[in-house]
């Protein structure tokens, strides 16, 4: 009997577990889960479509001519790219008043605000606290609608433009902007304010989504049943990465 | 047959799978799901909060210094370095980054510190075709 068997007898047992064996799937790289893993993979890809995003925007801008002069004297021409305080300087409700930046002031803290209720809830749902779970993707939700919707505001604003408008190079006045006009600056000033916060506000949307639907699940019961609440994580890493890119336009495009 | 022989894959490779386990016990995960049991344990949020105000002070850092100072490339530079400081604390606290495996960390830090040569040599590459139209133009 101790000849040595050429076919592999399976038992009944070993087909209801999961295999652990080192070259069977059993092993967890970097001790990380298969869908965080994959969720980092995923962000790093996304990161490279915004750095190249943000890279364009870096050459384009470095293209075009510098603004010589004090800040009080400045004024639209398409000859020298705008000084963003003085594109970004209008407030819902507060019309006529100029208000550097201050508008994406309060988005940016809407913005890293969503992002701290986000980890709450993670940390919820590693309590199995499903109430605390919910309370924290509510607020973050309403976050990040809110968020959404002072972007809708700011393009609308950019669109309308100013009262004054600026007088083009072919003698007329012009208001506000489109992809092939703008009264900021190079035509490419306008477009790249649109791909750029376009992008990531399809990206906050996103996020929005998907954490509506996790809302639904927690609220069913369903990472409850599954043992853990790891979707919600998942989720979160995905939403810090919005909040992360964020951060870095507000840099490019506000700041510098 | 099948068993014996990823067996002595597996001695052969004893060493690798060694030093993979050294790498992943580098890891500290803070974070320990227990099994809901009925008693929900206390939150512990302190560290949450310690990391938001880190996150804001700085945005407000940044709101103070584009008010109070003159455009240049030392005030660009300053808000740069700020950023960095920033997206740190998101990355390694909200993002748990710091907690992971070394393993892991590297392979998220590594594509992305090249992405900085990228942006500085297509900045500068901005530059030379700013130079070269304005002569095309004169």
């Amino acid at each position: 009997m101790s000849t040595i068997s050429t076919t592999q007898v399976i038992s009944d047992s070993a087909l209801d577990k999961p295999r652990t064996g080192t070259w069977d799937g059993g092993n967890e790289p970097f001790k990380a889960s298969y869908g965080k893993l994959m969720m980092w993979f995923f962000l790093l890809s996304d990161a490279f479509t915004f750095a190249a995003f943000l890279t364009t925007y870096g050459l384009i801008r470095h293209r075009h001519g510098v603004y010589e002069g004090t800040a009080e004297a400045f004024k639209f021409s398409s000859n020298y790219w705008p000084i963003p305080e003085k594109v970004f300087d209008a407030f819902p409700g507060l019309h006529g008043m100029h208000l550097p930046l201050g508008f994406v002031a309060l988005m940016t803290m809407i913005l890293i605000f969503s992002s701290v209720t986000m980890v709450l809830a993670v940390e919820a749902g590693h309590r199995f606290d499903k109430k605390d779970v919910q309370k924290w993707l509510l607020w973050t939700i309403l976050f990040g609608a809110t968020f959404l919707s002072c972007q809708a505001w700011e393009w609308s604003h950019f669109i309308h433009g100013t009262e004054e408008g600026t007088l083009m190079n072919d003698g007329t006045v012009f208001h506000g902007a489109n992809l092939a006009m703008n009264q900021y600056g190079p035509v490419l000033f306008a477009d790249l304010f649109f791909f750029i916060t376009g992008f990531h506000g399809t990206h906050v949307f996103s996020g929005v989504c998907l954490l509506i639907w996790a809302f639904i699940a927690t609220t069913n019961g369903t990472f409850e049943k599954r043992g853990h609440y790891e979707m919600v994580e998942k989720i979160g890493l995905y939403w810090h990465f919005v909040d992360l890119v964020w951060v870095f336009v507000f840099t490019f495009f506000y700041l510098v | 047959m099948i068993e014996y022989r990823s067996e002595q894959l597996h001695k052969l490779f004893a060493p690798v799978f060694t030093s993979l386990s050294y790498c992943t016990t580098m890891a500290q995960h803070a974070t320990h799901d227990t099994a809901p049991t009925g008693e929900i344990p206390k939150p512990n949020t302190a560290w949450i909060w310690k990391t938001f105000w880190i996150i804001s002070a700085i945005t407000a850092l940044e709101f103070v210094i584009a008010y109070i100072m003159p455009a240049s490339t030392f005030r660009n530079s300053i808000f740069i370095i700020l950023t960095i400081f920033k997206a740190f604390f998101i990355v390694a606290e909200f993002m748990h980054l710091k907690h992971e495996t070394k393993g892991l960390i590297w392979t998220i830090l590594i594509p992305m510190s090249l992405l900085i040569w990228l942006l500085v040599a297509l900045i500068t590459e901005g530059s030379y075709i700013g130079e070269a139209v304005q002569n095309l133009v004169s």
